[in-house]
């Protein structure tokens, strides 16, 4: 039983699945860490994605082709990051309220809005046209899986290294960096902070509307109401697991896609709806074993 | 001064309300509905007007009474300083574990049997709420991201329970428990219309006997809250836990009792939803409930008395968007209502820069003060 | 003399609630050391943060070099050759030195990158140019405050300014630190010709490297002339506007009363895991205060978390009214008879979101009559104790249900003291209770002190204020670097004595650091 448990979660189809699923949390926490970095974390990821996958979807559909959909995406969510630096930066509102209330207002708004387009529950399924889908690159065949995977994902991946980069190559980097630590360091040198927030609060909009569009357009072919399943919060954990380093940031995210992609395949063992829990738990534990480390480096570190 | 705040508040309150009353008549503008005749159909529907308007005024306590159990199991997690996102999960185990345990105790009586129903989902939502309190509490870990994944978690685990281990034996149910016996379930409160005496037109609400219970845990909480040295020293644990400490108060504590609590009354309220309306444990029982409550304690500061009042305001918005039927989603209320928030976050630091820009000019003024 | 390098024309600065600077005239010239003294709060960074751009002021006009500023920003200031070392350093602690001396204009190569290489020749030709010896890829949060400070100053002159900006550089100084930083200076005046202002409260210091001196009290310039032409008494009334501060108190030798704290071999740990108190011994009696002098940062901080329970020691023992308090609960050690006035109000000493009531309740809300049965909250009462607490203790403020983040300073520290002693206790321990509180303030809280005293209470007070610990205490000790260097009798010692041993020098030391100074003021 154990051994074919093993080779039932061990195929190259849980690791493809493990990079489809993990995407949405990568991209989603690249953006999560632009503002951790710049000191205002936003955990109202959720939000701006599930707007950007609502607005990918319809763009989609309306135009017929995926990039405008996914560049649509692109810029709802950078408006999302401008209204959040607004209130954080500008009127110092708590960053954490403004981000659990604007995971609620985004998933109500999407729903309103889907509901008064199509009068439909649940999900978009136009009556006429369709929704154009980011194109797969088709990897060729293992055992009897095709391998298929999202453009995104490579692209994801070279974001990733791009943010590294960014944030440990570039004076761009370390004045986002400084901004968050000690504002008024960069203040001092005649660079202002808040600009710096600003960005890092944009970059946020900017991925997580990427992810939210991979989300409707690539890792499913349509728009769900409230469709994130809480994976903007699955990328915060990430990016608090990864100290907000973007190639440990997408370790975690990694780390979650393979638990998520290993509970979709134990479903034949297991209740689907049981190991639906397993990725939320996941997370927990991860939080959990980076909490247990600081306290244990620091015990050691006072004898 | 600070009854001049309080005016300040009050006055910024209102009017980001009806901004965001504005902003929702576009909104319905904006998809095609009449916002007149939305907003009519929403005042009819909370039971002020109109032919049904004694269910309806039914539905809108009942609804407020939701919104009071959830935003001060807000409310008192919050100021004991840790915010629970996590009611929606603690709402769940509740609703299960009352629910299956009324199914044990078929033909018991209620009198014993009830009492031990809410121990149970007291128990479930409380234990619960300590996972993510503890780990907090020592290990710093964010209890908004944990409570968030734990709420999937309880979601998920009770709706395997009621598909596949406890499922009812009874046909044409997919998803649910056992039914429970109805000796133990709440009684509706029945409204008939003063007009028409006829028994057809004799319409049920929402409003079930369980508002008895509701009423004394929120006199409970209310009086916790603002008239306990425990209220008292969770409120000061809240606002600066150094401080707490340095005085003497186990503020660590404290943030676990304040989740406990909060914990049991969602728990609590997973039983009367469950007992009162579904008569056995649904697993959809509940569209976001919990969320509802938090954004009115939020919007209300966490202050129990504003919590109480402000709860029946969106109770009615909420019960009359509910019957607004398909025209217009219900959602359009949460968006009101987050809309108030960001108004009301966004206002202190509007205000603070006016403050800023005024002293510029009028230096005068400031310097009788200073 | 030539013409003046800054100009302040009629400069005043207005925050929402106080006014910072008033009607402000004053001409700093080139190749000048001027230093700036007043006490806390009187103004000095104000003017300085607008002189470096952080600040816009209210009215008035800041001419530099001859030129006017018209916008007020970092930037612009930086661009004028103004370069400012603050009090808190503007360093990022988790980036190295190389890259916080070129933070904001740092290298590049294709325009993007960052070019560490770049960078760290800059940092090496800085080191050579200036003889301030710093390793370019140390990381600042290894580096201990002198080194920093020297970052600060070399990143400054990495932006090419020629008028310096020192915020109180030597508040966290050791005095062999103190003398290297005036060398630096003395050098850099005299080499490179450039113009220091230098903001501090330690007369001494004013003598030994200024060549003017500005006094301000309360936002206002009283006066600037040359350092040769006046001395320390007189500045320190130019300062206080009194020409004796606070008179002395009478009183007699407390009688050789029990122990009321004993501590022995304490080892505490900061918070960076460094052993500040390093072997602290002694005994606090009943009906005495006790002094503890020493510059701060030598783990004061430390010992008295350590005593009142908030900070757990790595070894040692503690006792209060013979009960073991060794790693006990803050609450627990209150419960031996202990209450505690902490250092810092803001975060520890109040809860700045609750009102005057809640704050002056708190920690007695379980007790009568402000409970019944230790549960219920009896709030009339509350009120009613609250207003009479702040009509004796003299509050400020609209009411007692003001929020007491609103209160200024010395109101603030009122509400701490009148709750800590009131709670009455055989033992006090009393932290820095008079920083930043105007001298009314601070006299009616020396006088509940004495008081205290009086009814036989033990009182350990830890200030860096040597006026304030040679009028209140009966014994003092000195600390330094986390042990105690001496012991005096405060009615006897002259103060001189006592600052040497804060300083940890030797009678010698101390004579050879003044007369350098005395020298080199002569020099420049």
């Amino acid at each position: 039983m154990a051994g074919d448990m093993f080779h039932l979660v061990f195929t190259p189809g849980t690791f493809l699945n493990m990079f489809n699923s993990a995407t949405v949390v990568i991209l989603a926490g690249l953006g999560c860490l632009l503002t951790d970095q710049a000191g205002m974390m936003n955990i109202g990821l959720d939000g701006i994605m599930v707007s950007g996958a609502f607005t990918a979807a319809i763009v989609s559909w309306l135009s017929g082709s995926w990039i405008v959909g996914l560049l649509c995406a692109v810029c709802v969510g950078m408006l999302f990051g401008l209204f959040y630096g607004l209130m954080v930066i500008r009127w110092k509102s708590d960053e954490f309220i403004i981000g659990v209330a604007f995971n609620i207002f985004a998933v109500a708004l999407t729903t309103f809005l889907l509901r008064s387009i199509d009068g439909q529950k649940g999900s978009f399924h136009p009556a006429t046209g369709f929704v154009d889908r980011i194109p797969a690159l088709h990897l060729g065949v293992i055992g009897d899986t095709p391998i298929n995977i999202s453009i995104m994902v490579p692209l994801a991946i070279v974001l990733v290294i791009l943010c590294q980069i960014l944030m440990y190559r570039t004076p761009f980097g370390f004045w986002l960096h400084a901004s968050g630590e000690h504002a008024d360091a960069l203040r001092s040198v005649g660079r202002s902070p808040d600009m710096m927030k600003y960005l890092g609060s944009l970059g946020c909009g900017l991925f997580c509307g990427l992810s939210g569009a991979y989300l409707s357009l690539g890792y499913l072919s349509t728009f769900q109401e409230n469709m994130t399943d809480a994976k903007g919060f699955v990328a915060v954990a990430c990016v608090i697991f990864g100290r907000s380093n973007p190639v440990l940031v997408f370790l975690a995210a990694l780390l979650f896609g393979f638990i998520d992609a290993a509970a979709t395949r134990l479903q034949d063992y297991l209740n689907p709806t049981l190991t639906a829990t397993f990725p939320y738990i996941g997370t927990v534990l991860m939080m959990l074993v980076i909490a247990l480390a600081r306290v244990i480096r620091k015990k050691k570190a006072a004898s | 001064m600070k009854s001049k705040e309080r005016i300040q508040y009050l006055l910024s309150l209102g009017v980001s309300i009806l901004i965001a009353l504005a902003i929702g008549a576009l909104l319905m503008l904006v998809s095609g509905h009449d916002p007149v005749q939305g907003y009519r159909s929403l005042i009819e529907g909370a039971g002020f007007i109109g032919p049904r308007k004694a269910q309806a005024i039914g539905n809108t306590l009942y609804k407020s009474a939701q919104l009071i159990i959830t935003g001060l199991a807000t409310a008192v997690a919050s100021s004991a300083g840790v915010f629970n996102v996590g009611g929606e999960g603690q709402m769940y185990l509740g609703a299960l574990g009352s629910c299956y345990l009324a199914t044990l105790l078929v033909g018991v009586s209620p009198w014993i049997a009830m009492p031990l129903c809410f121990l149970a989902a007291v128990l479930c939502g409380s234990v619960y709420a300590f996972i993510p309190a503890v780990m907090k509490v020592k290990l710093n870990i964010n209890e908004v991201i944990s409570t968030i994944m734990l709420n999937s978690v309880a979601i998920f685990f009770c709706a395997y329970m009621a598909k596949g281990p406890l499922k009812t034996t009874e046909r044409g149910i997919t998803a649910g428990t056992q039914r429970i016996s109805s000796v133990f379930q709440f009684d509706r409160i029945i409204f008939s219309n003063s007009d028409v005496l006829s028994e057809r037109l004799r319409m049920k609400s929402n409003l079930t006997t369980s508002v008895i219970w509701i009423a004394l845990i929120t006199l409970l909480i209310w009086y916790l809250m603002s008239h306990t040295t425990l209220g008292y020293r969770m409120n000061l644990s809240g606002q600066n836990s150094r401080f707490a400490r340095f005085i003497g108060i186990r503020a660590d504590w404290l943030g676990i009792v304040g989740m406990l609590i909060s914990g049991a009354m969602c728990g609590a309220l997973g039983m009367f939803e469950n007992f009162a309306l579904h008569s056995r444990f649904n697993p959809e029982f509940s569209n976001e409930i919990y969320f509802d409550g938090m954004l009115v304690a939020m919007i209300m500061r966490y202050r129990p008395l504003g919590i109480i009042l402000m709860s029946f305001f969106f109770g009615a918005l909420k019960t009359g968007a509910v019957s607004m039927q398909q025209d217009i989603p219900s959602e359009l209320i949460l968006i009101v209502q987050s809309v108030v928030i960001f108004l009301m976050a966004a206002q202190e630091g509007i205000v603070a820069r006016l403050r800023v820009k005024h002293a510029r000019k009028h230096p005068s003024i400031a310097k009788e003060v200073g | 003399m030539s013409e003046p390098i800054v100009s302040f024309h009629h400069v005043s600065m207005q925050f929402p609630d106080v006014l910072a600077n008033d009607d402000i005239s004053l001409d700093i010239y080139p190749g000048e050391v001027f230093a700036l003294i007043g006490e806390n709060g009187a103004g000095k960074s104000t003017l300085m943060n607008i002189l470096f751009g952080m600040n816009k002021p209210t009215d008035g006009s800041v001419v530099v070099k001859g030129e006017e500023i018209r916008s007020f920003s970092t930037r612009e200031a930086i661009a004028r050759g103004i370069g400012m070392v603050h009090q808190h350093f503007m360093l990022v602690p988790s980036f190295t030195v190389a890259q916080n001396i070129v933070l904001g204009c740092e290298p590049r190569v294709n325009g993007f990158a960052y070019s560490f290489s770049a960078a760290r020749k800059t940092v090496l030709d800085l080191v050579s140019e200036y003889g301030l010896q710093v390793d370019p890829d140390a990381q600042v949060e290894d580096l201990g405050v002198g080194l920093q400070q020297r970052v600060e100053i070399l990143k400054t002159l990495h932006r090419g300014a020629d008028i310096l900006i020192l915020d109180e550089p030597t508040a966290v100084l050791t005095p062999q630190e103190t003398d290297e930083l005036f060398a630096v200076i003395r050098r850099i005046v005299r080499e490179k010709n450039m113009t220091v202002i230098i903001i501090t409260h330690k007369l001494y210091e004013v003598m030994a490297i200024s060549d003017r001196v500005g006094v301000m009290r309360q936002g206002r310039l009283v006066g600037a002339c040359r350092t040769s032409e006046v001395n320390e008494h007189l500045l320190a009334s130019m300062m206080v506007g009194k020409e004796v501060l606070l008179e002395p108190f009478s009183r007699e030798k407390p009688a050789d009363a029990a122990p009321a704290v004993t501590v022995s071999d304490l080892f505490v740990r900061d918070d960076r895991g460094l052993m500040s108190v390093n072997g602290i011994s002694f005994t606090l009696r009943y009906g005495e205060i006790l002094g503890v002098a020493g510059v701060e940062g030598n783990g004061q901080r430390e010992l008295v978390e350590a005593l009142t329970g908030l900070r757990k020691p790595v070894r040692g023992e503690i006792t209060v009214n013979e009960q073991r308090a060794t790693r006990a609960s803050p609450g627990r050690i209150r419960s031996f008879g202990l209450s505690h006035v902490p250092e810092d109000r803001m975060t520890t000493g109040v809860s700045r979101d609750a009102t005057i009531t809640e704050n002056l309740v708190a920690g007695k809300e379980g007790r009568k009559p402000f409970s019944f049965l230790g549960l219920h909250l009896r709030k009339g009462k509350m009120k009613q104790y609250a207003r009479s607490v702040f009509d004796l203790f003299d509050i400020r403020a609209a009411g007692v249900n003001t929020r007491v983040g609103t209160l200024s300073g010395g109101n603030m520290q009122k509400v701490v003291v009148a709750r800590e002693f009131s709670f009455d206790t055989p033992v006090l321990i009393i932290s820095q209770p008079t920083r930043g509180v105007d001298v009314g303030a601070m006299d009616f809280i020396h006088r509940q002190m004495m008081n205290k005293r009086g009814e036989g209470c033990a009182i350990l007070l830890v200030s860096a204020d040597l006026d304030e610990l040679f009028r209140l205490s009966d014994r003092m000790v000195t600390i330094y670097e986390g042990r105690l260097t001496g012991e005096f009798d405060p009615a006897v010692t002259p103060r001189e004595e006592v600052g040497r041993s804060m300083m940890g020098l030797t009678g010698e030391d101390r004579t050879r650091f003044e007369k350098t100074a005395a020298a080199d003021t002569r020099d420049t």
